[in-house]
């Protein structure tokens, strides 16, 4: 087995520190929503168990290992513009937005199965939580991908380097927390009954 | 910069491969139906430890030191907990 470790420690997380405030402030609004959806569901178990049956979890696996696979891809685009490597920047940043465009096309797929079956947000207490939490976050995701274009664009034009890319970290930063949001997200809405 | 490599790969790497699994399983645990407490807890720690790993080495947590290294481990903590308790009352 061979590893290589260089550790250094920080007091600040990576990018802008106004991104950190407005990622704890996103979370929070997630995470009272997840713990109302909770509790709600405590009071209808065997109604929110059957409607929670009818989604499409093949389309929620899918748009996971989309998610997953876009951070990853946005953790090595860092990692390139560390190492001074603007064209490897663009590319992995061009590839998490191919990711999470195919989120967005498998979501919307979903939302139109819904819509065809007349599934709106005063049907039942399940698919009010489900669509507004899905929704809340399917526009999180469509931010998420305007900052990283908006940082592709710039590292295309070699406006980052290995000294100065807090840009890169800061959209990174709020890609990974659309991403951490939708690790509980998955679990929660399509599997837990 | 820090650069970890394992085995020839990236420590990176190793986590998305990692998180990856954790949602097969995850996946497979709804597909073959499993209900329950058991399964369901089960599916919430999976999440919980994805969630760390997002925290602690996507967004690079794990190097920081003071208060910008619990927001996170925090924020899975209480929703994750709120989200357990709720589904162990109802058994």
């Amino acid at each position: 087995m061979q590893t290589q470790v260089v550790v250094e420690s920080d007091r600040y997380p990576p990018g802008d520190l106004a991104i950190w405030i407005f990622i704890l402030a996103e979370l929070a609004a997630f995470g009272a929503f997840f713990g109302a959806y909770a509790f709600t569901r405590m009071q209808n178990v065997e109604m929110f168990n059957h409607y929670q049956s009818m989604l499409d979890s093949d389309a929620a696996l899918i748009n996971t290992f989309a998610l997953i696979t876009s951070s990853y891809f946005v953790v090595r685009a860092v990692a390139s513009i560390r190492d001074n490597n603007n064209q490897g920047c663009v590319r992995w940043l061009l590839a998490a937005l191919v990711m999470g465009a195919l989120f967005l096309v498998v979501k919307s797929q979903e939302y139109a199965h819904h819509i065809n079956e007349g599934i709106t947000l005063s049907t039942n207490t399940f698919y009010m939580f489900y669509l507004s939490l899905t929704f809340f976050h399917f526009m999180h995701v469509i931010m998420g991908m305007v900052i990283l274009a908006a940082v592709a664009v710039k590292a295309k034009r070699g406006g980052y380097s290995s000294q100065q890319h807090t840009g890169v970290e800061t959209g990174a930063s709020y890609w990974h927390m659309v991403d951490l949001v939708w690790l509980i997200l998955f679990p929660l809405v399509y599997v837990m009954r | 910069m820090k650069k970890r490599v394992v085995l020839g790969i990236r420590a990176c790497t190793w986590v998305w491969l990692i998180m990856m699994s954790l949602t097969l399983v995850t996946y497979l645990i709804g597909q073959f139906g499993l209900g329950g407490l058991s399964a369901s807890l089960t599916v919430l720690g999976f999440a919980l430890l994805k969630g760390q790993m997002v925290g602690d080495y996507f967004m690079g947590l794990k190097r920081i030191q003071g208060f910008w290294r619990w927001p996170v481990s925090l924020w899975l903590f209480i929703p994750g907990g709120l989200v357990g308790i709720a589904f162990t009352l109802v058994g």
